[in-house]
């Protein structure tokens, strides 16, 4: 992973070292941060198609993103501006709904996954870059998760000629993250696609539930929804600390005091610390506890985990990796999400500072680094 | 997990996890719900909005409660629970009579229509889902319910063919239990892994039923444990239908109605009210096929009922008061003050009393029709409260009087005192109690029956209005003070509750603002009717109403196309009512003869947050373009007089 001066370090040397072809990815949003990351990396040189893969959500007539419309186009003019003749933009639509009305349900996730649908959709590129600072959870995880799958069934089957890396980069701004709110979350949590698989399965039934929600501010709602559908019969809560702000674990403590300790009934120990902007200490601290759990459990057939990131989007790929890695080792553990209807922003008075207190982060999943 | 601090936070029946703490906190009314006849031979559905209780009622009748309930059944707090399962012939000295499968539809089952296969390949492998997860719930039941391991003990259970009618030759019957468990992992297993996948193409070995064919097993002499059939009876009960597809739904349905089980089959789901899924499967009889369906809330509601519901409400309470481990409060209500009669208040009401009667008679000055009247007021006797409350009653059934006068032009001559009394009731005493709270500033939101009408017949509101009452008793008891809680301070705890969960629904909810927009509305509308001097709706409109025929449109596609605007209608209709903001009722024949009604009305606690009285029975009819009007403008008082009393 690297950060802030070191992202731009990374990418000159990195980019520099060869020929690269990028098909960086990034979701069409109203979120200033939309093409940071892409400028960031186009600054940095180096010779190879830069294409830019746009991913648009359709999230009906109806979603409150719609008032913000007139970022969104902005947005898309700052990467029309950005991209001129090193690459093309291309773009794909991703229906959130499976319809109209009162009884649709919830299918971008699944739609997600099916942006790439194999390998040879990404042999032309050297460098996949999945930019996730304008993308919903539930898209981007269902998202890397398929490329990570398709990367290494090729590996294994040696299907492909040549196997990309993959990047993510995510453009971290607390104060802004405390601008944009949901508006209206879905009634029901589901498991993202692809992490689901054993966790509903009646001939499991009994095997004890362990849950892992990594916490963020103002996220009541969704956790809730998220404990309804998964019912666990322990919770391990991780809390970001070490954070910048060094109250930030106590204020979540007592955001949530009524719903951890009243509610759910948690036992004080079964608290989690996970660095706030370390995304792989996140995936360390769960993959232990994962494996903790299966191992104490054992005699009673084990258990199932499932995780959810209510948090940063940083520590939510902590959160993939660690569920990704520990389902390759057959173990039954799965992502649980509940999407937000919509988001709405505050009034940004000053574009140009907010972009100034963005730091980039860089994390490197998949490739030449890990062989 | 840690003893509960504050026990009425522990919410809905999944949650509890422990079958004996589960059992100790499940009111016995409850059972008063289900239908005297027929109760193990037909189709019956229940609904209800969410935390209304079905699940949890559901859950009694499982293999493990049973069990707990019948190894507690000399214990006081089971007594009551244990004679009335035992009334119904579940359980007896001997141990649980009834085998209860409850499979959940809330799992992966919709997914199943995002593959992309035809629909009728779709539907076989809905079927082979349900037929699995019910042959595997069967078989952990059973294991259950004989104190076996699962699934170390499958092989001392047997599965046999059904005496009559074919039976599918991929099914292993007869077989022991591991022959089925095993058939039924393998289909489930795959089933799932193929809604999952990254893999595109793994999906196309998968096979897939023609139909429901496991109910065909679930008889009691198909079931046996070592060569002895386990129960008498057998109940299969799924539980959140409404989260299948429209699709799924209906074909379940008809699967049931056609297959005539000869074993209990209960329907758990989510009230909708706009779902043309409501309408049941054509060809299905009631009393014949299926009971009719149980909504909870208005079982509750009706007269006959809500002192049910508050008896069972409050014998819930007092198990969950005492179960807090840092005070010792045996009775909810008791620590609940429920009168104004005391010192604190005789002065507001005394103030009350002189400011209603100087009005009253400023009004009736020019005549003597009301003499009689008010001098029976003022020989009245009674607390200030009662005296005011009278005082208010009688301002109201004069403004009546003066209307109807008015009409007739008939300045008639001087009325009774029995005429008084008959005029009266028990609705217009009710309108002056609120009226005098609202002008006087005097508390109205206290007591046990109110907050038992706040839960608005739903048992998790209630326990979350409680909870925060109870929040505040067993802070009282960690600081020595008094654990009575006063009706202002209960009035003010409650308002803090209702008002969060106001701010909370931008958030929360779909379209949240639009919802709150449209609320707002039918507020504004209840105000207007409410406020009006002659109380026409006493105690108050708190509600709305479509006609059925007015629905049916709103709900066609059909009319949809001529009328666009009736889809963002329904969009927040639907948020409002799956949100449990608006308590609806379908087919009510009231008002107008020959026409039934779909009434919508507020949640109590809206009522609160509005101000409204918490009664039942006053609502406005209202028609679709109406609605669709207060959506964009909200609600505009007409334009003759009405309204303002205060």
């Amino acid at each position: 992973m690297k950060r802030g001066a070191d992202f731009n370090n990374f990418w000159k040397s990195y980019l520099l070292s060869g020929n690269r072809n990028l098909l960086y990815v990034l979701g069409r949003g109203f979120d200033p941060r939309m093409c940071i990351g892409f400028g960031a990396i186009l600054g940095a040189g180096g010779y190879g198609v830069r294409n830019c893969l746009v991913i648009e959500f359709d999230e009906g007539p109806d979603s409150p993103s719609r008032r913000h419309i007139s970022l969104v186009e902005k947005n898309l003019k700052i990467l029309k501006n950005l991209i001129q003749f090193r690459g093309e933009i291309l773009t794909k639509s991703v229906r959130m709904w499976s319809g109209d009305g009162p009884g649709r349900r919830r299918v971008g996730s699944r739609n997600a996954a099916a942006v790439f649908w194999d390998i040879s959709d990404l042999e032309n590129y050297t460098d996949i870059v999945i930019d996730i600072s304008a993308m919903p959870r539930g898209i981007y995880f269902s998202l890397i998760g398929k490329i990570l799958y398709l990367l290494d069934h090729a590996k294994k089957n040696d299907q492909a000629r040549l196997i990309p890396n993959l990047h993510v980069v995510v453009s971290e701004n607390v104060r802004l993250d405390k601008k944009i709110r949901d508006v209206g979350i879905d009634d029901n949590a589901s498991y993202v696609h692809g992490f689901g698989r054993g966790l509903e399965m009646e001939a499991t039934e009994g095997i004890p539930k362990v849950w892992i929600p990594i916490l963020g501010e103002g996220q009541r709602g969704q956790l809730e929804r998220i404990y309804t559908l998964v019912n666990p019969d322990e919770i391990c809560p991780v809390f970001p600390s070490p954070s910048l702000n060094p109250r930030r674990g106590d204020e979540l403590l007592i955001e949530y005091r009524e719903l951890l300790f009243d509610q759910w009934r948690i036992e004080p120990k079964n608290i989690i610390y996970a660095s706030e902007q370390n995304p792989f200490e996140a995936y360390r601290q769960i993959h232990r506890t994962v494996c903790h759990y299966n191992r104490s459990l054992g005699p009673l057939g084990g258990c199932k985990s499932v995780i959810s990131a209510v948090s940063s989007k940083l520590l939510s790929i902590g959160a993939l990796l660690a569920v990704y890695e520990l389902k390759e080792t057959g173990m039954s553990v799965g992502l649980a999400h509940v999407e937000a209807q919509g988001y709405e922003i505050d009034e940004i008075e000053n574009v140009g500072c907010i972009n100034d207190q963005v730091e980039l982060f860089t994390l490197w999943l998949a490739g030449d680094c890990y062989e | 997990m840690r003893e509960p601090r504050n026990p009425f936070r522990m919410r809905t029946s999944e949650h509890i996890e422990s079958e004996a703490t589960f059992l100790r906190l499940f009111g016995p009314g409850v059972l008063d719900l289900l239908p005297k006849e027929n109760l193990w031979d037909r189709v019956q559905i229940f609904r209800s909005a969410p935390g209304g209780g079905k699940t949890s009622l559901f859950r009694v009748f499982t293999p493990a409660a049973l069990l707990t309930l019948h190894g507690f059944r000399a214990n006081e707090d089971y007594k009551e629970l244990y004679q009335r399962m035992r009334d119904l012939g579940v359980l007896s000295d001997n141990g649980p009579h009834l085998l209860g499968i409850m499979l959940s539809c809330a799992r992966n089952y919709a997914m199943l229509d995002d593959l992309g296969f035809d629909q009728s390949r779709k539907d076989r492998l809905f079927f082979s889902l349900l037929n699995a997860r019910l042959m595997l719930a069967t078989l952990r039941g059973a294991l259950t319910l004989k104190n076996l391991r699962y699934p170390e003990d499958l092989e001392r259970v047997n599965i046999l063919a059904p005496a009559y009618g074919d039976f599918p030759v991929h099914v292993p019957v007869p077989g022991s239990g591991k022959d089925l468990y095993d058939w039924a992992c393998s289909i489930e297993r795959g089933i799932c892994e193929t809604i999952d996948s990254f893999n595109p193409s793994y999906h196309e070995a998968l096979q897939g039923h023609d139909t429901l064919y496991v109910l065909s097993l679930m008889k009691p002499d198909c079931i046996l444990c070592e060569g002895v059939p386990i129960v008498d009876r057998i109940l299969v009960m799924f539980d959140d239908v409404h989260k299948l597809t429209a699709l799924q739904r209906q074909k379940l349905l008809e699967t049931l109605f056609d297959y005539r089980p000869s074993v209990g089959i209960w329907l758990a789901e989510r009230l909708e009210a706009l779902s043309p899924d409501e309408l049941l499967a054509p060809g299905a009889t009631t009393g014949r096929e299926y009971g009719k369906p149980i909504n909870l809330e208005d079982f509750w509601r009706t007269s006959a009922n809500s002192r049910r519901f508050e008896y069972v409400i409050t014998n819930i309470a007092d198990k969950r008061s005492r179960l807090a481990y840092d005070a010792q409060i045996e009775s909810f209500a008791g620590c609940l003050q429920e009168f104004l009669d005391g010192t604190e208040w005789q002065d507001r009401f005394n103030e009350a009393i002189k400011i209603i009667s100087e009005r009253i008679r400023t009004k009736i000055r020019s005549t003597k029709r009301y003499e009689k009247w008010v001098e029976d007021r003022e020989m009245l006797e009674g607390t200030p409260r009662q005296r005011a409350i009278a005082w208010r009653a009688l301002e109201i059934l004069i403004e009546r009087d003066i209307r109807k006068i008015q009409l007739s032009f008939d300045f008639g001559l001087p009325l009774e005192h029995e005429e008084l009394e008959q005029k009266e009731s028990f609705s217009v005493r009710a309108a002056a109690e609120f009226f005098i709270a609202r002008e006087f500033n005097v508390p109205y939101y206290f007591g046990i029956s109110r907050l038992t009408t706040l839960a608005s017949s739903n048992i998790e509101q209630f326990l979350a209005f409680a909870g925060d009452l109870f929040e505040e008793i067993i802070s009282a008891a960690l600081l020595k003070r008094q654990t009575i809680l006063t009706p202002q301070r209960q009035e003010s705890i409650l308002k803090e509750a209702v008002q969060q969960r106001w701010e909370e629904i931008p958030r929360k909810i779909p379209n949240g603002r639009e919802v709150q927009k449209f609320l707002e509305a039918i507020h504004q509308c209840a105000r207007w009717e409410t406020d009006r001097p002659n109380a026409p709706y006493a105690p108050g409109v708190t509600g709305i109403a479509l006609t059925m025929e007015d629905r049916d449109k709103l709900i066609d596609p059909k009319v949809r196309l001529v009328h666009p605007e009736y889809e963002r209608l329904i969009l927040i209709l639907s948020a409002c009512i799956s949100h449990n903001l608006l308590e609806a009722s379908l087919d009510r024949s009231q008002g107008q003869k020959g026409k039934t009604w779909m009434i919508l009305y507020l949640n109590r606690w809206l009522c609160l947050k509005f101000g409204l009285p918490l009664q039942y029975g006053g609502w406005r009819p209202k028609t679709p373009a109406e609605l669709c009007k207060w959506l964009d403008q909200g609600f505009r008082p007409p334009k003759k007089n009405g309204g303002g009393l205060l």
